[in-house]
């Protein structure tokens, strides 16, 4: 392997890092407050002690991802140096409100930590929301950038410079909204589902049932309605791709022939030499309609498209596959969830439990996946049409090494993160109510 | 709008300065303590930092923003050549961050405790050290821009600019820097004996810091460093670390009567004028390399960049400045003097 493949799967490993913690950052401020509102409003001490926890939880998983997202800031440069030599500028709305937004979000949060019995009720229970809030908003700007590289506009592109930039352009660029807004809902469904899932072990083994039971509550409801909105979400993005990047589509579909009334491909195994899929189940035209709304659409296939401008398919294929099963699977147990609320006798079912313990690391599955879809079906390119990832990266050799440390730290980091919630919840087991 | 956006560069610069070093100082102090006053300056540091670190560190990142957007000449200089200090730099900041954390919000309080505190301790020394190394890496002139990358080994492009005696002086005092910001401000914050303990800390730190200043002037002007040339040839910059250095005996005379407020804002300015002092001589050219000043307002990008983000700054800042007033003054960080009058009777 190359310096640029070390580049990239640092890139890879630390994004993905990032993601989990950004998510659960962005999210379960919202379940935090939630919680803190019914301990305002029935005064029952289980909703204290919980947001407590809570509380607790966030404040780590802020911090872990605060401190990965200085180090990623400081990695677009150190890695990508050309890249942001010239994107920087153009980009730079973007990242400036979301310094601004981060921000927000640390002061609120020392507010919030800091202010039980010093601040005024509400005004320590609103600073709570301010957290959740800039939290989202971070996320969206964030992602703001991000589709800049799959949709750049905003500036005028003439003998290798990048000129009339636009920076308010940029930052509205035509996949912003799409993105955006699939990214903040799949936030909310893998941490609701995650959060939630933690909570059911704790059911499913009868530790404080009571208060796990309204744990669970408060975190799965945002993931069954997020699941839900999910798919919808997902249309938008699919009919943006087919029409600004047809390559990246036919990667995720792994569809090779230019035809009409394309059939939609579900699984299958993909074959990059032979440039054939096998054991796949065929939805006969879904393809056309689900990127044109017309099953006589034509679907451009990877066939037509410059060899040296294709991605990995096989990669990008499997992992949309994986993000959209899962996607349906937590739709389903969105719905299952919503069945409980009118047939209780579910809830004193253990399978119900289990059933959630095995959903909790899947929406975090399909996060990363997703992005694997999006970063990895854009490739070659670091800026769609414009920069190839190859042009972008750090002429410094031995990216190797910077590589397995990351790898190394990260997964400490990661399990002591683990370790530290399992804690957590055995302080909060070993309470006698 | 470019005084705007500079305006908000050489802020941020200078809050990450004060704060982010007050909070890495505050490692420092730990650090060196002795075993007795080491719980007493954990929990001290929980109380007084807690709520307003993470908000510290954000200036960094403040910083980064606007150097890439508008100085990306510059930005791309600094992150191709500083590569391995950043990656030590990062791997500093990450472990304290989560040591700081780990140990105030670990459910169960046990052994892991005492790994806690090494890390945090241990990486609060190191980060600024390096922050200081990558800094003088920048003004000592030994920065070589390759055109051609292959005809230069790892070590003279990647090492040698950062790893010498010279910039290894500036990381030092920007560590002592910081424990003496910390050690004065945390005067501020306790009472009695413990009061005692930090003025004397900051005592000694005070005289770490004048001594590697003095060292790391005369090293520079003996290997001939063109930054510190300038310097001493500057009559502005000199005056100023004059001032800073006036500024040490009322410091002094405050430290002595233990006076919680005045120390704090007078330590503060003397930063102030350090740095006013380093970037004056030089600015702009604030990156010097082998055989070539770089002008950080040069390759500026078009002004639609530069006047686009001077707005969000100053949005920004209207939203963040207040509320970091708020939060600094609810716990305590920021003292109004009138809640200083009733020192006078202790």
């Amino acid at each position: 392997m190359e310096n640029l493949d070390f580049a990239r799967l640092q890139m890879a490993f630390t994004l993905g890092f990032h993601i989990i913690f950004a998510c659960i950052g962005m999210v379960m401020p919202f379940f935090m407050v939630i919680s803190h509102k019914k301990w305002l409003n029935t005064r029952n001490p289980l909703y204290l002690e919980l947001t407590k926890t809570w509380q607790k939880g966030v404040a780590i998983f802020f911090v872990t991802g605060a401190v990965s997202g200085t180090a990623l800031s400081f990695e677009l440069g150190m890695l990508w140096p050309e890249f942001m030599k010239h994107a920087g500028p153009i980009i730079g709305m973007p990242f400036s409100l979301e310094g601004a937004a981060f921000f927000v979000e640390a002061i609120a949060l020392g507010f919030y930590l800091y202010g039980w019995n010093k601040l005024p009720e509400k005004f320590h229970w609103f600073t709570g929301i301010i957290i959740g809030i800039s939290g989202v908003a971070s996320g969206i700007l964030v992602v703001s950038a991000n589709s800049w590289m799959n949709a750049p506009t905003g500036f005028d592109y003439v003998n290798g410079e990048y000129i009339n930039i636009d920076p308010v352009q940029a930052l509205l660029n035509p996949a912003w909204f799409t993105q955006a807004l699939h990214m903040t809902l799949a936030a909310f469904v893998a941490t609701s589902f995650a959060v939630a899932g933690v909570h059911a072990f704790q059911v499913y083994r009868n530790k404080r049932p009571q208060l796990h039971k309204k744990a669970f509550k408060i975190a799965v409801v945002f993931g069954a309605v997020a699941a839900f909105l999910q798919p919808l979400s997902g249309d938008l993005s699919a009919k943006d791709i087919a029409e600004r990047q047809p390559v990246k589509l036919a990667a995720m579909e792994a569809h090779y022939e230019t035809d009409t009334n394309v059939p939609l491909y579900i699984g299958g195994i993909v074959d990059e030499e032979k440039q054939t899929v096998s054991h796949k189940i065929a939805i006969p035209g879904a393809l056309s309609f689900l990127a044109f709304g017309d099953f006589d659409a034509e679907v451009v296939g990877l066939k037509d498209f410059p060899a040296d401008e294709l991605p990995p398919v096989s990669v990008v294929h499997y992992a949309f596959q994986i993000m959209v099963g899962i996607g349906t699977l937590l739709m389903i147990a969105g719905l299952l969830y919503f069945i409980s609320l009118k047939y209780k006798s579910l809830l004193k079912r253990k399978w119900y439990w289990l059933f959630f313990v095995f959903l909790a690391p899947l929406g975090f599955i399909a996060v990363e996946a997703g992005w694997v879809v999006t970063e990895v079906g854009r490739q070659p390119w670091v800026i769609y049409g414009f920069m190839k990832t190859s042009e972008a990266v750090t002429p410094m050799p031995g990216m190797e090494f910077s590589f397995y440390m990351y790898v190394v730290v990260y997964l400490i980091l990661a399990l002591t993160v683990t370790w530290l919630m399992r804690r957590q919840i055995k302080v909060l087991n070993s309470v006698k109510e | 709008m470019l005084y705007v956006v500079l305006f908000f560069l050489l802020f941020s610069l200078l809050l990450y300065v004060l704060l982010g070093g007050a909070d890495f100082g505050a490692g420092i102090v730990e650090l060196f303590s002795s075993p007795r006053d080491k719980r007493t300056t954990r929990d001290t540091i929980y109380r007084v930092m807690g709520p307003v670190w993470e908000a510290n560190h954000i200036w960094l990142i403040i910083l980064l923003v606007i150097l890439w957007v508008a100085f990306p000449a510059y930005f791309n200089v600094i992150v191709i050549y500083l590569h391995v200090p950043f990656v030590l730099v990062l791997l500093g900041i990450t472990m304290r961050g989560v040591a700081f954390i780990f140990r105030h919000y670990d459910a169960i309080v046990d052994e892991s405790q005492v790994w806690y505190n090494w890390m945090f301790r241990i990486s609060s020394l190191i980060t600024p050290v390096f922050l200081g190394m990558s800094f003088g890496a920048l003004i000592s002139g030994k920065i070589i821009l390759a055109e051609d990358f292959s005809s230069y080994s790892f070590a003279d492009l990647y090492m040698l600019p950062w790893f010498n005696v010279f910039t290894f002086l500036v990381g030092l005092f920007y560590a002592a820097l910081c424990a003496f910001l910390a050690s004065t401000l945390l005067i501020g914050e306790t009472e009695g004996e413990v009061r005692k303990i930090f003025s004397r800390k900051s005592a000694y730190f005070t005289i770490a810091l004048v001594l590697l200043g003095f060292i790391l002037i005369i090293y520079g002007y003996v290997q001939e460093v063109l930054f510190i040339q300038d310097f001493i040839h500057n009559p502005v910059s000199l005056g100023a670390v004059g001032l800073s250095a006036l500024l040490l005996i009322p410091l002094w005379r405050a430290i002595k009567r233990q006076n919680r407020i005045a120390s704090r804002y007078l330590a503060g300015l003397q930063v102030v004028f350090v740095l006013f002092a380093a970037l004056y001589a030089h600015f702009p050219y604030i990156i010097i390399t082998e055989g070539k000043e770089l002008s950080l307002l040069e390759g500026l990008p078009p002004h639609s960049v530069i006047q686009n983000l001077g707005v969000m700054l100053l949005i920004g800042g209207g939203v963040i400045l207040p509320g970091l007033f708020h939060l600094m003054k609810s716990f305590g960080m920021i003292k109004i003097f009138k809640t200083g009058e009733d020192e006078v009777g202790q």
